[in-house]
């Protein structure tokens, strides 16, 4: 009876054993095919706005430093680094055995040129084999910004640029195409894929339809749309909600007036049902400039919710009429402005809609620039144009006075954190999205079909 | 709280070492991270009261909690009861909200890197003031392994940041632990119920090496050891000081153990072996190219099992190149033997629900292989898997994607009852 019992407990084992997927080593070779909104007239870190083609630039071009899923600064060109007493002048130390595409070593010299033409702000000079680079100020956070995509480490000989990463550009025509070949003799190893193809300017319908005929491997899927992808049983990789959409200001309110109407625009928008039904849960209604799950405390700021008040904060008088733009290739920008539009009426503020031009207030996407918080506050103020903020302690509460200096000018409201998303074919193996939504395209490789 | 501890320099090499003592007995457990305990919380609570009493001043208050954090419900009802002991001290009586001169909201909270306590209070008329205290995080809470009664044990022997390819332990007095990184062979010493690191000797390459980074280390008895990388070998010096030379070389690599008598060429750009075997098995000179190899002895020659490039096992004979059906293990695979059993078993990876590893035991009686042992559900990706040297246990490497550390393993079959 129990070598009965064993004999069948050994049948279900070995069917189990049959069923079960095989876990693969990493296969080389084949072609890695992305498609993408973006029209970029040039792959230069110099040039990067937050959108994908930033992850498309880190496969050629790398930093000195990366920052880990934690937000922490781990080595990528650097071995080392050290601040001297003061924290304002900083020794980076260059890992040995590196070169640039074009043949040219990494050296002192010609990172210090880099990343003088990124930060015009600091003093960076070659100091033997060690970089030496002097802030303005006392600066806790130089490894951090060292991590920023526009302080990617470019060999610039003359129209050429040239990185350290693990793919060399073959083919590039401006908004269209791009095709990259493997480096060799790249310094963490070749990758396994032997070329990647990106087409540029593909509608988010077009990317969907590459991917499901097989012509693309990795597309974009908008934040609206998540819930939907996934509902189809498609492979979707989604970051935390890491993309600011917000209205800015033009400027700051010339009297109460304005002031008073700008705080009574930000109480009557239901955020809430934005990131619920015109967003499908692919975002978050938060009023921080940094999402809760980056700062700690983003729930701090009052997120108004209509269905929980009396009644709207109402104007005493609709002498206020401004102008709101946004971005017309953006698909769900119309939708959102429309839903401004019906709420800021409901406050008795009168808006008109114009898809280009000047305008007093602007819907726009900003993408958090790093997973450390200061540096994603510095870099979201440096983007919407606000003073810089000003850290000396760096704790959170520090943090937390310093984003709401920034809100009180009232030059932005914010609305939604909305989350990055990509679509991959099932057979790609290695592939991640970081929280704050930078893929991980380094170790991707495309997986053989079992017979 | 005061800004956060920084530290302002990193250093490359200063491996974060974790080390773990040897496990008697037959029970998986990796190295887990000791929750924050009742003691951990007192900082915290103390600085926030003292941030609250200066805002509200004496009185009484009414305390509301919130837990967005990962901190369990236990440890939040904990929080409270500990805070609202601590206010009392400082004069601040948590009460009913319709007798409190202020309210407070404490939300637990948490971002990448820190526990964020935020106390929102509201008094009377006045502005909401906003105060918060910060600590930080356990790095990861590593789940415990399964430990039901198996017969496939792990021994935990080494936890590093860095990669570890293959690791040698040296019996003896003191035991030596080799273990061969992707940049260095670090030389351990058994002291004190804990390896601690020694020498540690680089290993120089003239070429990049190839992602999926594959090695082994071999004990010789004329000097201490060999390490074959890629297009790279790796021999000590025969007297001491204890050095490595490295020189490009495409000698092939002993597949399973020396005593298997059989080596495959290793692909030097790649992470593979290419199939060219030496001598061969018999009259066959190759194989498909493949990620790893097991041996099964049978009376009169070899049964050589290959995991190839495609996913499918290839068994050779010497004569018949076989594919098994319906057998779908993952690249690695490595032959044991076992005191307790004849013949040889082969252990193989497999992924489970959660896209983590397995290793299942399994013997090949004819050409279909038969599971003989239960899953060990690992926790993390096998990164290598090797026989060691002796051939009667297997060397496995796990990543760790909570930790993000690899963890080296002894693997042993074991037929306890």
């Amino acid at each position: 009876m129990r070598f009965r019992s064993a004999l069948i407990a050994l049948s279900s084992l070995l069917l189990i054993a049959v069923a079960a997927a095989a876990e693969q080593r990493p296969h080389y070779g084949g072609t890695l095919r992305i498609a993408v909104r973006e029209t970029p007239q040039a792959i230069d870190p110099a040039s990067m706005n937050g959108g994908e083609s930033e992850n498309i630039a880190r496969l050629i071009f790398e930093n000195l430093v990366r920052l880990d899923a934690n937000g922490h600064p781990q080595p990528l060109l650097a071995s080392s680094w050290q601040a001297e007493p003061g924290n304002q002048r900083w020794r980076i130390s260059l890992r040995d055995g590196v070169s640039f595409t074009d043949g040219f070593p990494l050296d002192a010299a010609s990172v210090a040129a880099s990343l003088r033409s990124s930060n015009p702000a600091w003093k960076v000079v070659a100091v033997s084999e060690t970089v030496m680079i002097e802030t303005p100020s006392p600066d806790l956070k130089v490894p951090a910004e060292l991590a920023l995509p526009r302080n990617a480490i470019v060999h610039r000989n003359s129209d050429k640029l040239a990185g350290t990463g693990p793919f060399v550009a073959r083919d590039w025509v401006a908004g269209k195409r791009l095709v990259l070949a493997a480096n060799d003799d790249y310094w963490h190893g070749r990758p396994f894929v032997d070329s990647v193809e990106v087409s540029f300017g593909i509608s988010d319908r077009e990317q969907l339809l590459a991917l499901d005929l097989g012509k693309a491997d990795i597309v974009e899927i908008p934040a609206e749309s998540i819930r939907r992808a996934k509902a189809e049983g498609r492979t979707v990789l989604s970051s935390e909600p890491a993309q600011l959409m917000a209205l800015t200001f033009a400027h700051d309110p010339r009297n109460e007036d304005e002031l008073h109407a700008r705080n009574a625009l930000a109480a009557t928008l239901d955020t809430t049902s934005l990131a619920e039904y015109v967003m499908q849960g692919g975002g978050d209604a938060e009023a921080g400039l940094l999402p809760t799950w980056l700062s700690g405390y983003g729930f701090v700021f009052p997120v108004p919710r209509l269905n929980q008040q009396a009644s709207p904060v109402r104007l005493q008088s609709a002498r206020t009429a401004w102008t709101l733009a946004y971005d017309a290739a953006d698909p769900v920008a119309r939708v959102v402005a429309d839903r401004i539009l019906l709420n800021a009426r409901d406050a008795g503020i009168a808006i008109q809609l114009v898809s280009s031009g000047a305008a007093d207030i602007r819907l726009a996407r900003f993408s958090l620039a790093s997973l450390d918080p200061e540096t994603a506050l510095a870099e979201l103020a440096k983007a919407l144009q606000l003073d810089p903020p000003k850290f000396s302690e760096y704790s959170v509460e520090e943090m937390y006075a310093a984003e709401k200096l920034l809100l009180q000018p009232h030059r932005v409201i914010p609305l939604l954190h909305l989350r990055r998303a990509i679509a991959a074919r099932s057979n790609l193996r290695g592939l991640s999205i970081s929280p704050d939504g930078e893929w991980e395209l380094g170790n991707i490789w495309i997986a053989v079909e079992k017979p | 709280m005061k800004g956060r501890v920084r530290v302002p320099a990193y250093n490359s090499r200063k491996l974060k070492m974790l080390f773990f003592s040897r496990v008697l007995g037959a029970l998986v457990v990796l190295a887990m991270v000791t929750p924050a305990s009742a003691s951990d919380w007192r900082t915290p609570e103390s600085q926030l009261a003292a941030k609250i009493a200066a805002t509200t001043g004496p009185g009484v208050v009414a305390l509301d909690v919130t837990n967005r954090s990962s901190i369990s419900s236990a440890d939040m009802e904990q929080i409270r009861t500990e805070l609202t002991s601590v206010l009392a001290n400082s004069g601040v009586r948590v009460w009913q909200p319709d007798q409190a001169a202020a309210t407070i909201r404490l939300t637990l909270a948490e971002n990448l890197q820190e526990y964020v306590w935020v106390a929102q209070i509201q008094q009377a008329a006045n502005q909401e003031s906003v105060i918060m205290v910060s600590l930080p995080r356990p790095a990861s809470f590593a789940a415990a392994q399964n430990s039901q009664p198996l017969n496939l044990h792990a021994t935990p022997v080494i936890s590093q940041a860095e990669p570890i390819l293959d690791f040698a332990i040296l019996e003896g007095s003191p035991r030596r632990l080799l273990v061969l990184g992707g940049t260095a062979v670090t030389i351990y010493e058994f002291k004190d119920g804990r390896w601690l690191a020694g020498q540690s000797l680089p290993i120089k390459t003239p070429v990049p090496l190839p992602r999926d980074l594959r090695g082994r280390i071999f004990l010789r008895k004329d000097h201490l050891f060999d390490v074959f990388l890629p297009g790279l070998v790796c021999r000590t010096s025969g007297s001491a000081p204890l050095s490595m030379n490295c020189q490009q070389s495409d000698d092939p690599w002993p597949i399973q153990t020396e005593d298997a008598g059989l080596s495959g060429f290793f692909s030097p750009t790649r992470n593979f072996f290419t199939g060219a075997l030496v001598p061969g098995i018999l009259k066959q000179r190759s194989a498909p190219a493949f990620y790893s190899a097991a041996a099964v002895p049978r009376q009169n020659y070899i049964l050589w099992l290959f995991s190839t490039l495609d996913g499918t096992l290839h068994l050779l004979d010497g004569i018949n190149d076989q594919v098994a059906a319906r057998v779908h293990w993952g690249s690695d695979i490595a032959g044991v033997r076992t005191a307790c059993r004849p013949g040889t078993q082969v252990v193989a990876t497999m992924q489970q629900e959660d896209g983590r590893d397995s290793l299942q035991a399994f013997e090949v009686p004819d050409r279909e292989p038969l599971v003989v042992s239960q899953k060990l559900p690992l926790n993390g990706n096998v990164t290598a898997l090797w026989t060691s040297q002796a051939g009667d246990g297997i060397t496995a490497i796990v990543h760790n994607p909570d930790t993000g550390n690899y963890d080296a393993f002894q693997i042993s079959l074991n037929c306890a009852q």
